[in-house]
């Protein structure tokens, strides 16, 4: 099986307490550590999963390339993703204030029409505007099936996955036939989410992302990365969004003490009108 | 009655990686080592990578483990060690991931990293989980020394299983007589027809003496042939496997090595402190490393793996060190107690953090620059290690420079990292105020680990010998020579700068004592005044490690000066470089000025605690 992985680079999550706003409202992320949205590094542990047989992870049983759209800074990324096990990365050079979500999915689509994987996996959503709009609109330019919110994947064999769909308090298994683009949540990579048609079904992987070994860091230079003009693949390079300003949102205003549930009762009768 | 609260299984480890990037390739500028000999397969894209993913790695599978390892300790079940919970999986995953081997020959497997990259990921792996970092970190060190002495089929049979955790490995020196006095080692070892030697006798406080988590151990041991000299020129290193292999590596025979006993210590209880007794049943076999050849020259194949064992030991104090400041100022950020001392008279006022007060500040600013500085020296003797790595067959002259250079950092760095190293640990439970002193923080338990620091691998007295007896004088006290040019001539460059200009001058008063107390020593051994040489030896080993560190701490706030220039207002690494000018400006204020205070003692000569009759010190 030929997975494409795309990847959205971020400013580091673990520290968006950081970002400014400028007078404009323009989001200021300098000095935060370019990363992975964390839901695509779960996309790419859930291709890498999919592509061995459990036991061995270092046999790769498929081709895994890793894409995204960014600066030639991104490259370092784009390198670690190849020491945690992807055998090929693609840059297409691009800056964020050029792209939408739609172009990137134009982008994506000339990519795969080159590329031609068997499955895109992406996470639901990035997390710098929660858009989650690039993998509905490349499956919709592609007219292929997909599958949004995946939990779990199973192949079965080399024509169809059986995905589970979390919607509320359920999962909805599909089976969707490939070519086909499925997003991921977190619980994609707990132990016994994903299991490739090469691994036993009581497999179970340690939870969460792999780590990349030292070995694997020191090979990943040795593996192929390319760039792309943006403009090769998506010729028009109009956006179809444009961003007004941003603000933080309210300050929460002080709380009341009250003094006795007859207050409280009271209060939430008459001011918060909620009972 | 509710028992204690369990002890969590969380990971508290912390460590600042803008600083370990700040250390490589601003201030030592690793980068220029990198991308040729012998260091071709190494860029910065691989560093920062493999920086990143091991403190991942640590906190994620190691760190976890530190506090339950600590509550549940080892034991002993049928004759063999069980380490704590989760050890022999950490164990297997170490070894996946690779990060033992970063600096181990490509021969043996390993990705021959720079010494200044691997000191940092030690840092790391030590910090996160102490105990469980004593385990690879022996079998590492005595893979190192069969790799430096063995013959071409003991390498071959054991560095590469060795270094890869496929066996464990131990240094056993101590016995119950013979614990800092080497030379009064009792155990023997006859020599058979086929060249192999029977081992008896038993060794003390040997870490990670049996173990759970490799299929062999191999135990390096001490031990005088029949016939040899007494003291430490009759010692011989053997090769004493736990179960003998063949020369394929499958194992056969156990080679009876009984573990007797394992010590309940202050700290560090995850890792097995064994009395070992070799040979019970005289059917212990060992083979001298590097084959017959090398009868009686223990100590000095000794001397030489002490370097790196020692290096580790003061990286040890500083990695528990650095994780115990960086918890402090977390907590202290978030604890709110008393009001600012503006308001202090208004009850009323709000409750403010403790990080505002300023005894805690004191605190925090103290422990920073002691982490940072002791950090920067261990690069510099790890960078100095590399530069003989890159120099070597190329440039002699210089090459033997940088290996004066270690020879001289490496009491210091095992001295200072360790000593200070727990002081800085005390120091954070004191900014915790009581909570510092329960188990629902991590601090108490890295001061129980870190006491040990100062005592093995040569006591701190031992590494102040070390230094005046032995690395002052080296190459007729060129190393030491060369050293206080290093430091004249940073000094000279930055007397008369606007900021570090009073700091600077700070270091010449501090450098011109050491160069004098130097001088003082030497003269006590010419006179024939040795007594005062030992008396005074730890004093001096500290003044110049202080020496060092404000050195290195000031070269840091240069460089961070300069970068600041071209950073933006609000960028983070402002701040982080104005971080960096002050803890080397509160270390030249109130650390330097001690060390020409502590000549002035040394001057005075002063012998009451030589004088003092035995029976005087107490009437018990």
């Amino acid at each position: 099986m030929k997975i494409l992985v795309a990847v959205k680079r971020v400013a580091d999550p673990e520290n968006l307490n950081k970002i400014k706003l400028s007078a404009q409202g323009k989001i200021d992320t300098t000095g935060l550590e370019p990363k992975a949205s964390p839901y695509d590094d779960y996309a790419l542990e859930a291709a890498l999963r999919l592509t061995e047989n459990g036991t061995n992870t270092k046999a790769r049983l498929g081709e895994v390339v890793v894409v995204t759209f960014g600066p030639k800074e991104a490259e370092s990324m784009l390198r670690a993703m190849l020491g945690t096990g992807a055998d090929r990365a693609i840059r297409v050079d691009a800056t964020d204030d050029v792209l939408d979500g739609d172009l990137v999915a134009r982008g994506l689509k000339a990519l795969v029409d080159k590329e031609k994987p068997d499955l895109v996996l992406l996470g639901y959503q990035q997390v710098e505007s929660e858009s989650a709009q690039v993998g509905a609109q490349l499956a919709e330019y592609l007219g292929w099936p997909q599958v949004t919110f995946a939990g779990s994947i199973k192949s079965e064999d080399d024509r169809a996955l059986v995905v589970g769909r979390e919607v509320e308090g359920a999962t909805a298994q599909l089976r969707a036939t490939l070519p086909a683009v499925v997003t991921v949540l977190d619980k994609i990579v707990k132990p016994k989410s994903v299991q490739s048609k090469h691994t036993s079904a009581t497999h179970a992987y340690p939870e969460g992302v792999r780590f990349a070994a030292l070995m694997a860091i020191m090979a990943a230079k040795k593996k192929p990365l390319a760039e792309v003009k943006l403009a090769e693949l998506a010729p028009d390079a109009t956006l179809k969004v444009h961003y007004g300003a941003a603000e933080l949102p309210p300050k929460r205003a002080a709380g009341v003490k009250v003094k006795d549930v007859k207050e409280l009762v009271s209060k939430l009768k008459t001011e918060a009108k909620v009972i | 009655m509710s028992s204690p609260k369990p002890i969590q299984a969380i990971n508290r480890y912390k460590a600042d990686l803008r600083e370990l990037q700040f250390l490589l390739f601003e201030q030592f500028r690793l980068q220029e080592l990198l991308g040729k000999a012998p260091f071709e397969n190494w860029g910065e894209e691989e560093i920062r990578s493999t920086l990143s993913e091991c403190y991942r790695w640590v906190r994620e599978v190691i760190g976890p483990l530190n506090a339950p390892a600590d509550a549940q300790g080892c034991r002993i079940d049928d004759g063999r060690v069980k380490t704590p919970t989760g050890f022999q999986d950490a164990w297997k995953k170490l070894y996946e991931a690779g990060w033992k081997a970063i600096a181990v020959d490509p021969e043996y497997g390993g990705a021959g990293a720079p010494h200044a990259l691997q000191v940092l990921i030690e840092e790391m792996i030590s910090g996160a989980n102490t105990a469980f970092a004593m385990y690879p970190g022996l079998a590492f060190g005595a893979a190192e020394v069969i790799e430096s002495f063995g013959t071409p089929e003991q390498k071959h049979l054991y560095c590469g299983r060795m270094f890869g955790g496929q066996w464990g490995g131990t240094m056993c020196l101590t016995e119950p007589q013979a614990g800092s006095d080497v030379g009064s080692a009792k155990t023997t070892a006859s020599r058979n027809p086929d060249g192999s030697y029977v081992i008896r006798g038993t060794k003390l406080f040997i870490s990670g003496g049996d173990h759970d988590l490799a299929e062999n151990i191999i135990h390096l041991v001490l031990a005088r042939v029949d016939g040899a000299p007494a003291g430490t020129k009759g010692l011989t290193l053997f090769i004493v496997p736990r179960i003998r292999p063949s020369a394929d590596g499958s194992l056969g025979e156990f080679n009876d090595v009984d573990v007797a006993n394992i010590e309940h210590k202050m700290g560090i209880n995850g890792s097995a402190t064994c009395m070992l007794n070799f040979g019970d049943n005289g059917a212990c076999l060992g083979w001298p490393v590097g084959g017959e050849a090398k009868i009686n020259q223990g100590m000095p194949q000794m001397f030489k793996l002490m370097n790196s064992a020692r290096i580790a030991v003061g990286v040890q104090g500083l990695s528990v060190a650095s994780s115990a400041f960086l918890n402090a100022l977390e907590y202290s950020k978030e604890r709110k107690q008393g009001s600012a001392i503006t308001h202090w008279k208004d009850a009323t006022a709000p409750r403010v953090p403790i990080l505002e007060h300023a005894d805690v500040r004191r605190m925090l600013l103290d422990m920073k620059s002691r982490v940072e500085g002791i950090r920067a020296l261990a690069v510099k003797l790890a960078h100095h290690q590399d530069q003989v790595r890159a120099l070597t067959g190329k440039d002699e002259q210089k090459a033997a420079y940088h290996q004066g250079q270690v020879d001289l950092l490496v009491p210091l760095v095992k001295a200072y990292g360790s000593d200070q190293g727990f002081r800085v640990c005390e120091t954070a439970i004191q900014t915790y105020g009581g909570v510092g002193y329960t188990k629902d923080f991590p601090v108490e338990q890295y001061c129980r680990d870190a006491k040990i620091f100062s005592i093995y691998e040569g006591t701190n007295g031992i590494q102040a010998m070390d230094l005046v007896g032995r690395k002052l004088g080296q190459a007729g006290g060129a190393n030491l020579q060369a050293y206080l040019a290093d430091v004249a001539q940073f000094v000279q460059k930055y007397s008369g700068d606007a900021t570090l200009g009073g700091a600077a001058k700070a270091l010449g008063l501090a450098q011109e004592a050491l160069g004098g107390s130097a001088m003082r020593m030497l003269m006590w051994f010419q006179t024939g005044n040795v007594g005062m040489v030992p008396l005074q030896g730890n004093r001096f080993l500290e003044m110049m490690a202080e020496t060092t560190v404000g050195w290195m701490l000031l070269q840091g706030a240069a460089i961070a000066l300069e970068k600041k220039k071209s950073v933006a207002a609000g960028h983070p690494d402002a701040a982080f470089y104005d971080g960096k000018v002050a803890a080397a400006l509160y270390y030249a204020r109130n650390v330097l000025p001690g060390v020409e205070f502590k000549a002035r003692l040394m001057g005075d000569e002063d012998k009451s605690p030589l004088d003092i009759a035995d029976a005087s010190f107490a009437t018990v």
